[in-house]
């Protein structure tokens, strides 16, 4: 009996490779139908638009009202804030939580395990209103403050670090999650050979933790920005009214201002940031799979 | 094996056959009801409509669905509208608390039933203020009044006019907040009281049909003068919550002393215990805040239209109207005159003989996006 190499399975054996063609073919038609051809029928309604007359024709307009009214660029900008603030608390809260369950070996870990991933479990409706409750005004921090003779804080909750502090506390499991898998790349063998020739902790981090996990943390960052990018609840209970972050924006400018072709240029702005955090995640995927 | 594989497939496919029906159709004589109310609405409709409909028409159920919100229910109307020209199926009948309006095309193509051409026997009796497009059937209303709190505001110091309000919001900063006004109604009503306020409290002013780019300019930017002078005064120097229940959350953890809510709304919180017993609530003598009517809407394709036509009816009787008062805590949708008198009686006093209503379409366009431009932005949170 001969045993196949292992290789064959993926398709080196020429003769075979229709198969995996076809066994991708379903979810390559799926995204193709259910989000390649809406992003292009969004883009050429934006630029597609009927003039005074009712006639269509390419025009950029709608691009143009969005990038001279300072009332978006606001509105942009703090999500850029927002994206960017969020997505740098998260990488330096979830390293080290990250860093301490891959290498710590105790009971406790399994329990900071389980506090970090709890946050997915709760719907971030039910996160915006406890967070009134615990950080709004009068709130628990505040007479927990109060108790011990501590001056009063100013809320976060309606100003710009309202979101942030929801967004991090929502996002804190799948950064978790992603960091942990990339730190299983990191062999105990190189870490004790460092550790052998004389490196410290930080050096260890830096020069033998941190290169292995590089994709990792890409992957993280390109996934907290996708989802913090389009976030909607947690800006929408806890932001402010102005300036406020895409998802509202648009919410607000298709619904209550019934006015599609505006929300989709916004929208289509708004993916053409996220699209450059779309194809960093796939360009270190698929720098991963090469051989 | 094969027999046994092809006994397999055709219990399968009679199965299929067996359930698809009450997938894909309707079902004659049960209306399938889409709110966009919260849960209370749903409640009063469960444990008083529902109950009274089928009992007075045997045969007919109601199917009652929550909708979620106005663009879950735009997504069943969007659906019907495109089932409209192929004369399909939508599976909806009936509306609730949804604008007729949308989805846009939608009254042009016939998809809502006209109701002013219905022939409903009590059509006649709706309050005349409450009246929008006759696709829409106003069946109950509600006006925005302020809550405050008695134990840090003295009943007696209470301001009962627009311009004691606005001495007392200034003279206490940080103590009132209302919500943006495309969040909600209180808020929206406490802008639209502005409005009146800066165009001489004439509600007569707006109707839906008469908004103009130019009386807008000239109506709505005194009123943003107004709520901008009073923004550093609001809570935490300008800050507008998203909504109803976050105004009444804060008020409730006693961060600010007074707010604009809805009666039905403050009403009910204060009997559940979400706000305290020693919460006040007043109206403005001078005009009141405005209030609202929610509307329902019957699909002009749905199976059971004449039957949704009979509810549409039936919840403008004098019995489900009085039920709307005393079980929902809301206003009627028919003039007063069509309210037991001794209903009439016992509410005079809380509830005024005129609401003021703004009119919606382009006008709540025009001051949802007015508000969130000129107001909105306009303020330095960061001064102390």
């Amino acid at each position: 009996m001969t045993v196949l190499p292992a290789n064959d399975i993926v398709g080196t054996n020429k003769s075979r490779r229709p198969v995996g063609l076809l066994l991708v073919a379903a979810p390559v038609l799926l995204v193709c139908w259910l989000i390649i051809w809406p992003i292009i029928s969004a883009i050429i309604r934006t630029i597609w638009l009927p003039d005074a007359a009712g006639e269509k024709r390419f025009s950029l307009e709608t691009y143009q009202f969005f990038f001279s009214d300072q009332y978006s660029i606001n509105n942009l900008m703090v999500t850029l804030w927002t994206t960017a603030v969020t997505a740098l608390i998260l990488l330096l809260i979830c390293l080290p939580i990250a860093l301490y369950l891959r290498f710590a070996t105790n009971r406790i870990a399994a329990y900071v395990q389980g506090l970090a991933i709890f946050p997915m479990f709760v719907p971030s409706i039910i996160l915006s209103y406890a967070f009134i409750r615990v950080l709004g005004p009068n709130g628990t921090v505040d007479l927990l403050l109060n108790a011990v003779h501590l001056p009063h804080i100013r809320s976060p909750y309606l100003t710009p670090w309202g979101p942030v502090l929801g967004l991090v506390w929502d996002n804190i499991p799948l950064t978790v999650l992603i960091l942990l898998s990339g730190l299983g790349n990191v062999s105990n063998q190189s870490i004790e050979a460092a550790r052998d020739v004389g490196a410290g902790r930080l050096a260890v981090l830096w020069h033998i933790i941190l290169p292995r996990i590089s994709n990792s943390l890409l992957v993280a960052v390109s996934f907290t920005v996708l989802g913090i990018f389009s976030a909607f609840t947690l800006p929408y209970v806890l932001g402010p009214a102005a300036p406020e972050m895409m998802g509202p924006f648009m919410q607000r400018t298709f619904r209550d201002l019934n006015d599609p072709t505006t929300a989709i240029t916004q929208a289509v702005i708004a993916f053409g940031f996220c699209i450059v955090f779309g194809l960093f995640y796939v360009y270190s995927v698929a720098k991963n799979r090469a051989p | 094996m094969k027999r046994r594989s092809f006994m397999i497939s055709a219990a399968g496919t009679a199965a299929g056959l067996a359930l698809m029906p009450r997938f894909a159709f309707a079902e004659a004589g049960k209306i399938d009801v889409y709110f966009t109310s919260d849960q209370n609405v749903i409640d009063f409709w469960t444990n008083v409509i529902k109950p009274k409909f089928e009992a007075a028409n045997a045969g007919i159920t109601l199917n009652l669905v929550d909708g979620g919100d106005s663009a879950g229910v735009q997504a069943i109307a969007e659906r019907a509208l495109a089932a409209l020209p192929s004369g399909a199926d939508p599976q909806s009948d009936v509306a609730e608390g949804f604008d007729t309006r949308l989805p846009s095309g939608g009254i042009e193509a016939g998809l809502w039933v006209d109701f002013s051409a219905a022939g409903l026997s009590n059509y006649s009796k709706i309050n005349p203020l409450a009246l929008d497009v006759p696709t829409s059937l106003p069946y109950r209303g509600s006006q925005v009044l302020l809550a405050y709190d008695t134990t840090k505001l003295d009943p007696a110091n209470v301001p009962k006019t627009w311009p004691a309000l606005v001495a007392w919001i200034k003279a206490n900063p940080g103590q009132f907040i209302y919500n943006r006004p495309d969040k909600g109604g209180s808020g929206g009503n406490f802008v639209r009281r502005a409005i009146y306020e800066a165009t001489g409290n004439d509600p007569a002013k707006f109707t839906v049909d008469n908004y103009t780019q130019e009386l807008a300019d000239a109506s709505l930017t005194p009123a943003w003068d107004i709520l901008k002078d009073l923004s550093g005064s609001l809570f935490d120097n300008g800050a507008y919550t998203s909504g109803n229940t976050q105004s009444v959350q804060l008020l409730s953890q006693s961060a600010v002393t007074m707010i604009p809510a809805w009666s039905d709304q403050a009403l009910s919180a204060i009997s559940q215990g979400v706000l305290p017993e020693t919460t006040g609530l007043v109206q403005l003598t001078d005009l009141g805040l405005p209030g609202g009517f929610t509307k329902i809407g019957v699909f002009s394709n749905g199976v059971n239209k004449d039957a949704a036509l009979k509810l549409a009816d039936f919840v403008l009787t004098e019995e489900i109207q009085s039920a709307v008062l005393t079980e929902l805590g809301g206003y009627p949708g028919v003039s007063w005159d069509y309210i037991a008198a001794d209903l009439r009686e016992k509410f005079k006093d809380i509830v005024p003989t005129s609401i003021p209503v703004f009119p919606g379409g382009d006008w709540e366009k025009a001051i949802n996006d007015g508000w969130y431009r000129a107001v909105a932005p306009n303020v330095d949170r960061t001064a102390a």
